[in-house]
This record gives C-alpha cells, sequence and structure tokens, in this order.
C-alpha cells in the first residue's frame, strides 16, 4: 500500500506522454539528426565516406567534381564524418523523423553547382 | 403479442437487459483503463471516440474481424464453447441484479445462491479453457484459476450470505429493498464482509494482485493463450461483463443498489455507484505486485476465510443488522 | 531440494519469443509440479556476427560498432573498447576526458539500472512502479540527449578521449536533475522496502550462495548481492576512478529483493560519483589524436559495465583493422548463476529470478561453432560452456 498517496496524487494530475506525432519536443542543441553537406565548401577528398562505419556515403567521381550520395536509412548518426571532415563541409541538422517505407526515398544526394 | 410480453422482450434485450449491460460493459472498461493509465501517469485510451470512450468497442469489432484460430490439438468442441459460456454466464447473473429499479429484471428467493453458482461455473469455465486449448501455458493457467477458487470461493460465498442474513432473505432483489426501507446501507454495518468481498472480487475478476491465471509475464496469457479472433473478443466481453457484475453485486449487496434519489432516476444512482467501485477496483489493482499461487491460496485461508466467518459471527451475535 | 514429486515432469519453454524474455532466447524448464528441476539454456538466437565484423572495420570504425553490441550499456562497450585500443597504441586519455568517461558511465549505470527495476517491476506484475521508474529514468535520457546528442548511442568515446565535452552551462542542468533523481530513488528505494506484495514476491527467491556466486563466476550487481565485494571500478581502476571517493554496496540478501536494493544504493553512489567527478573535473583539452594503425600486440581491457564484469580482448597485427576481437558480457558470465538460482524455483518466480540478473541477450550471443569442413553449426549447451567456464 506504500504506493497508494502517489497513485492518489497523479490520478488528479495532468499525464506525463507526450502525444507524440501531434505534439512534438524541440531537440536539444548539438542533436544528432540527418547530416547534410555544403558541397560549397566540399572539396571531395572522401575522408567521409571512407570513415563512416555503416557504409552510408558513396562519392561519385573524384575531387572537386565529386557528387555525394548519402542513403539515410543506412546511417546510423554517429557523426564521424563531421568530426573527420577536414573543412567542416557537414553539418548535423535537427531533423530527425526519417522512417519511410521506401529505401529509394532515403537517398539524398548533393551535387555541385557550376 | 400483446404489449406486455413485447415490453418484457424489450427490457431483456434493451434496457436494462442485454443490450444496456453490453454498454456499460464497454463503458466501465473504457473508465477502468482510463483510471488505470492516469494513475501511470499516462493519457490510456485516446482517440476512438471523445476521450477514447469507443476504444472498448473497437477493440471488440476488430476482434470480431479477426482470424479464428484453432489448434490443432484441442479439443474444438469444448474450446469453442468455453468463450461463450465465459460471456454468457455474468450476463445472465446480471438479470438477477437489480440495475434499474429495485426489482431486477429476475427475481426468485434464493437468487443470490444462483449467483455463486453462476460465479463458481466461471471458473469452471475458465479450467475448460485452458484444458481445452491444451497448450502448455493455458494448461498452467487453467489449473491456476481453478486453485485459485478454492482461495477465493469460501470467503466471497461467505462475504455474500452477511448481507442476507441480515436483510432476512436470500434473494438480491430482497436485500436491496431492507437496505432502503431500513434506511441503512450493509457497507456500514459489515465493513470487514465489505473489504472481504473486494478483496475476493479482484481475484475473481483477475486483476493485480490476483492476475495470477493470465500472469503474462510468467505464462504468456495464461488460459487464453490460445483463443483468437472472435473468441478472444467474447472472452474481452464476458471480462467486461465481470466487472459489471462484481460492482453491481457490491452494490446491491452492500450499497444499497439503484435507489431513488429526489428527482435522480435509479439506474443513474446504479451507475454512480458502480463506477466509484470501478474505481476503486483501478486503483487497488494499480498499487500492488501480483502475489504467487501458493501465497495467495494460503493467504486466503489464512486471513480472509477467519475474517469473513468474524463477519458472520458478528451478524449472529446481533452486530452489523 | 524437495522430496515430494507429482511423477510427471512437463516441459515449458521460456522464449525464444516470451513475454519475459525482452529479448530471444531460449530456456527450457522441467517443471515437476510448479517447482524447477531442470534448467536448459540455449543460448545463441541472437548472434549478429560482432565479432567477424570488427575484424573488417578500422579501428575508427569499430567504436560504433562496439557501442551497437548493446542498447542498454553502450557506453560501457566502448569505453572498454577505446581502452584496448589505447592500451595498444600506448597513449592515454587526458585527465579531463577521463572525468567525463565516468560522468557518462555513471550516468549510464543509472539509466540501465533505473530500466531494470522498472522492468523487474514489471515481472512481477506491478506495472504502476514501472511506469513510474521509466518516467523519472527519463531525466537521464534527456540529459544524454543535451550531452551526447543522443539519448542511447552516445558516441561519446573515441580512441584517445572523448568526442565532446560537458560546457560548463550544462553543469547546473546535471546536477539539477541528480537532485531530483535522488529523492525519487530514495523514495522508491523505500517503497520497495516496504510495500508487503514486493516483499513476497521478492525475499528469499532465487537464493545465490556467496560460496555459489564465486564458484560459478558471477559478476556485478548479482554478486553483490550477494554480499561479495567486487568491482572492476575499485579493483582495477580505470578512467579516473582512481581519484574519486566511492563505496562499492553490498547486500547479504543474497535473493531477488536483495538484487533490487543493491541496483537501487548504486544508482544513490553512482548521483555521488557524478556529482563529485562534476566539482573535480580538470580543465583541459578532451582528446588526443592517434594514429590509424596500431602497432601488433594483444591486451585485455576490463570495464564495470551496469551489469558486472565486461571484458573486451583485442589482438592488433599492425594494420588499420584489429586481427581478432573478442568480447566477454556480463550475462554470459552470469548464466551458470541464473540455473543455480532458478533450480527449485516455482514457476511464477522463473521471470524476476531470470531478470534478477539483468540479462542482456544482445550483449551475450557471440557463440555459435561451425565446422568449416562439414558446415553444420552448433551452440554450446549449457553443461560444455560449464566445463569450459572452471578450465
Amino acid at each position: 500500500m506504500s504506493l497508494l498517496k502517489e497513485a492518489l496524487q497523479r490520478l488528479f494530475r495532468k499525464p506525463v506522454t507526450l502525444k507524440y506525432p501531434f505534439e512534438k519536443r524541440p531537440v536539444p542543441e548539438g542533436f544528432r539528426g540527418r547530416p547534410v553537406w555544403d558541397m560549397r565548401k566540399c572539396i571531395g577528398c572522401g575522408l567521409c565516406s571512407n570513415v563512416c562505419p555503416s557504409g552510408a556515403i558513396e562519392m561519385v567521381g573524384k575531387g572537386l567534381q565529386s557528387e555525394i550520395k548519402h542513403y539515410v536509412d543506412r546511417c546510423m548518426f554517429c557523426s564521424q564524418c563531421v568530426e573527420s571532415c577536414p573543412r567542416n563541409a557537414i553539418k548535423m541538422t535537427q531533423e530527425y523523423e526519417l522512417a519511410g517505407f521506401d529505401r529509394s526515398k532515403m537517398l539524398y544526394e548533393y551535387k555541385r553547382e557550376i | 403479442m400483446t404489449t406486455e410480453t413485447f415490453l418484457i422482450i424489450l427490457q431483456i434485450l434493451v434496457f436494462p437487459g442485454a443490450f444496456f449491460l453490453f454498454a456499460l460493459a464497454f463503458l466501465y472498461e473504457w473508465v477502468d483503463r482510463k483510471v488505470l493509465a492516469r494513475i501511470q501517469s499516462r493519457y490510456g485510451p485516446l482517440y476512438t471516440g471523445p476521450s477514447g470512450i469507443l476504444q472498448p468497442l473497437a477493440d471488440f469489432l476488430k476482434l470480431l474481424s479477426k482470424e479464428d484460430i484453432v489448434p490443432m490439438a484441442a479439443d474444438k468442441i469444448l474450446f469453442t464453447l468455453a468463450p461463450v459460456f465465459y460471456a454468457v454466464l455474468p450476463l445472465t447473473s446480471l438479470f438477477i441484479v437489480p440495475v434499474a429499479s429495485q426489482k431486477s429484471l429476475v427475481m426468485f428467493e434464493g437468487d443470490l445462491i444462483f449467483v455463486m453458482f453462476t460465479s463458481a461455473l466461471m471458473i469452471l469455465t475458465v479450467f475448460i479453457a485452458g484444458y481445452s486449448s491444451t497448450s502448455r501455458f493455458s494448461l498452467i493457467g487453467g489449473v491456476r484459476a481453478a486453485l485459485q477458487m478454492i482461495g477465493f470461493e469460501i470467503p466471497i460465498s461467505l462475504a455474500m450470505i452477511g448481507p442476507a442474513i441480515a436483510a432476512g432473505s436470500l434473494s438480491i432483489s430482497n436485500i436491496v429493498q431492507w437496505q432502503q426501507t431500513s434506511l441503512q446501507w450493509t457497507v456500514w454495518l459489515q465493513p470487514i464482509g465489505f473489504a472481504v468481498f473486494v478483496v475476493c472480487s479482484l481475484a475473481e475478476m483477475e486483476f493485480v494482485p490476483f492476475d495470477i491465471p493470465e500472469a503474462e509475464t510468467e505464462i504468456v496469457a495464461g488460459w487464453r493463450t490460445e483463443f483468437s479472433g472472435r473468441k478472444l473478443a467474447l472472452l474481452r466481453l464476458g471480462r467486461d461483463l465481470e466487472l459489471v457484475l462484481a460492482s453491481a453485486l457490491l452494490t446491491s449487496l452492500y450499497l444499497a443498489g439503484p435507489q431513488q434519489v429526489w428527482l435522480i432516476p435509479p439506474v443513474v444512482t446504479f451507475m454512480i455507484k458502480t463506477a466509484f467501485v470501478v474505481l476503486m477496483f483501478s486503483l487497488l489493482r494499480a498499487i500492488f505486485a501480483r502475489f504467487r499461487i501458493d501465497q495467495m491460496v494460503s493467504g486466503m485461508w489464512k486471513y480472509l476465510v477467519p475474517l469473513a466467518i468474524l463477519q458472520v459471527i458478528l451478524i449472529q451475535l446481533g452486530i452489523g443488522r | 531440494m524437495r522430496k515430494v514429486r507429482y511423477g510427471s515432469i512437463i516441459k515449458v519453454p521460456f522464449g525464444p519469443q516470451h513475454p519475459a524474455l525482452k529479448e530471444p532466447e531460449n530456456f527450457m524448464f522441467e517443471i515437476d509440479g510448479d517447482i524447477v528441476v531442470g534448467v536448459h539454456p540455449r543460448i545463441g538466437y541472437n548472434h549478429r556476427g560482432i565479432e567477424k565484423a570488427f575484424e573488417r572495420r578500422t579501428y575508427l570504425q569499430n567504436i560504433y560498432l562496439a557501442e551497437r553490441i548493446c542498447g542498454i550499456c553502450s557506453d560501457a562497450h566502448t569505453t572498454c573498447y577505446t581502452q584496448a585500443i589505447e592500451n595498444l597504441l600506448g597513449v592515454e586519455a587526458p585527465p579531463r576526458a577521463r572525468y567525463i568517461r565516468v560522468i557518462i558511465a555513471e550516468l549510464e549505470r543509472i539509466h540501465s539500472h533505473g530500466l531494470w527495476v522498472g522492468i523487474a517491476a514489471h515481472e512481477i506484475g506491478f506495472d504502476t512502479l514501472f511506469m513510474y521508474v521509466w518516467r523519472d529514468r527519463e531525466v537521464v535520457m534527456d540529459l544524454f540527449e543535451t550531452l551526447s546528442g543522443n539519448r542511447v548511442h552516445y558516441a561519446m568515446n573515441t580512441i584517445g578521449g572523448v568526442r565532446r565535452d560537458i560546457p560548463a552551462d550544462t553543469v547546473p542542468k546535471i546536477k539539477h536533475g541528480m537532485d531530483f533523481l535522488e529523492k525519487r530513488l530514495k523514495y522508491y528505494l523505500n517503497v520497495v522496502q516496504n510495500e508487503q506484495t514486493i516483499l513476497k514476491r521478492t525475499s528469499g527467491v532465487g537464493i545465490l550462495k556467496p560460496k555459489d556466486a564465486v564458484e560459478l563466476c558471477a559478476v556485478g550487481p548479482t554478486l553483490r548481492a550477494s554480499g561479495v565485494k567486487n568491482d572492476v571500478r575499485v579493483d582495477d581502476p580505470y578512467a579516473a576512478y582512481d581519484e574519486i571517493p566511492f563505496n562499492v554496496v553490498t547486500h547479504d540478501g543474497c535473493d531477488v529483493l536483495s538484487r533490487i536494493i543493491v541496483r537501487c544504493e548504486e544508482m544513490l553512489e553512482s548521483i555521488n560519483i557524478i556529482r563529485y567527478a562534476l566539482d573535480h573535473m580538470p580543465e583541459g583539452m578532451i582528446r588526443v589524436r592517434v594514429p590509424m594503425a596500431v602497432p601488433p600486440g594483444e591486451t585485455v581491457s576490463r570495464v564495470e559495465a551496469p551489469r558486472g564484469e565486461l571484458i573486451h580482448y583485442a589482438k592488433s597485427n599492425g594494420t588499420t583493422k584489429p586481427e581478432r576481437y573478442k568480447v566477454r558480457s556480463p550475462t554470459l558470465g552470469n548464466i551458470p548463476a541464473l540455473c543455480k538460482m532458478l533450480m527449485g524455483a516455482h514457476i511464477a518466480d522463473i521471470p524476476i529470478v531470470l531478470a534478477g540478473i539483468d540479462p542482456c541477450f544482445a550483449c551475450m550471443d557471440r557463440m555459435t561453432f561451425i565446422d568449416d569442413k562439414t558446415n553444420k553449426k552448433w551452440v554450446w549447451t549449457m553443461q560444455q560452456l560449464r566445463r569450459k567456464t572452471r578450465k
């Protein structure tokens, strides 16, 4: 019976559950969401695709002509690519609702503007 | 067909008969789920109907449309019949309990004994359900249910007899009438009997701390492991009706049943009282851990049976009547 | 054990799919009446080939692989991994990094033990306590999100230090969270010790005598609940544990109740450690640069994970990838002791005793044997495992 008091108090208080898809909790500063590439800064060194533990980053082409393909379905948001990037071209955003039914839609391509 | 027979049929089928009782069963399942959720800092059912009030009905309908699987090794006839009995038995008992007025739909001298009998039959149905599905978990669940009955059947019967002795009648309607005419609720006269009844009702409905026959983490879903689709829907309905039955019995035997208070019709007082009882059940099931079967049975015999007997002795001595 | 027998023994399977086990693992129980007379665990359902995967990835990538051995003790695994590789490289993490490792490890201990207390309450049917504990555990999860950017896989450790600093403005936040948790934990400790139904279900259940605990190589809170003072943090200090004063919580009840109490008190102790570490954290850099390739050698690293002693073994060959990597998780160490506890238990006590060691099968399952000639696969039985552990 030692929980009775707390139980009675809780009965008349607002639940703590967040009605998730309708209300969202703001994510904190420094949250590791979907990484994005800034192709103006990218020098195409390929380090990000080399260090990626889950093979989520693919380099197409070489050097300054390269493109980056990011397969977000493989990404595990460790942010090692952000850390390894010598030009700080990669940033982790606060985007986290990335689930879906179609893998082909989970490919983010980063092309250079010529 | 005369109007009178028509009225009786209407009473049995719609109000205060089957339809009303089904509605009440779903309503109380919702109340129970909602209160339990609130205690646990959750919302409970939320989106089906206002505040999720239609969720139990939606669950029921969904289960009706699901695939109905009968295990190969199961005893087909018993396996099919058990859920039907499980839903019908509390419904039958509810016809005897006064709902809309002081008098119930069906009343005869000794109908209290009939209610006791059906509640024993319910557990027998549970046992048969567990036995017929031939699963190891179901079997253990069924045996546990039968064992549990050995624990709570005696005290609950004694607790039912208490008000009957006080009122001098074995009919539930008469007990309700006696309470209302003598202007006293049995709960004030026989508090021990009331407490015993509440605890035993928890066991009868398989609520925590007595949800031993269907202990989820131990034996999956206990005796109802193998049931699915329509049969599971019936089992859920039966369980909800059991909740209504237990609260209605408590209300009739100890809280003076449906009462006409000023302009409020008896059925409303009945619903307020039963809802209060359901709330109490939900609160109680939230604040305990589950007992083990041997602890439950020995606890029942060590504490509840002597208490129930003490209550009867006190009544015989003239205290509480 | 017991004299009366009911004749027939029925076999009741627990798992691989069972509500009491949150992860796939199979235990075949021989039940006589209501009493367990035989236990046959069959491990290996959760085998993911992680150790082989270690050999295919670079040391840097392996940090994240090590993290994913287990979701609950993800920091313990990375700490152990990075320590092993730091040993091989001959570098040491800077002092501030070592303090941050302690803070994260202790936060993880709180979150893991909190999770366990909730699970234990659920196993004995006390769902309200389960909801309350998990609700309050959210505080730690939110702190993790603020500190590391993720609720579960913190990815704080890297070879040669930690990846993120704890900025000065989050320190009061952590302290505030700790104050709240301390209050709540004391309340739950009180509930556990006074609620009659909990006492009925846990005291005297799943007895593991100190002698058996040592003989069967139990680890972590399971061992400490049998009154044996054993903690890697004290016996073989790593990170900054040698500079932080703290008590090793033991309890001599030897049953499930004392396992709950030990874990609750360990959480309180963790709160004190975090407070101390926050106050005494030295300034300075948080990581040192390390080369990609690791010189040849082999090493063993030990960490006190929330569930007990975690051992990582690494063998390097001078390249950027390890030659062999081996993980011995605490759950594996506790399985023989678990079988001992379960003998003679009631069916109803199986879930709580099973949960009592805080099993993490995702951590444990890395044991499948494949004969490459016949392509036959098999898993060790308990007897073989016991024989092996005795050797």
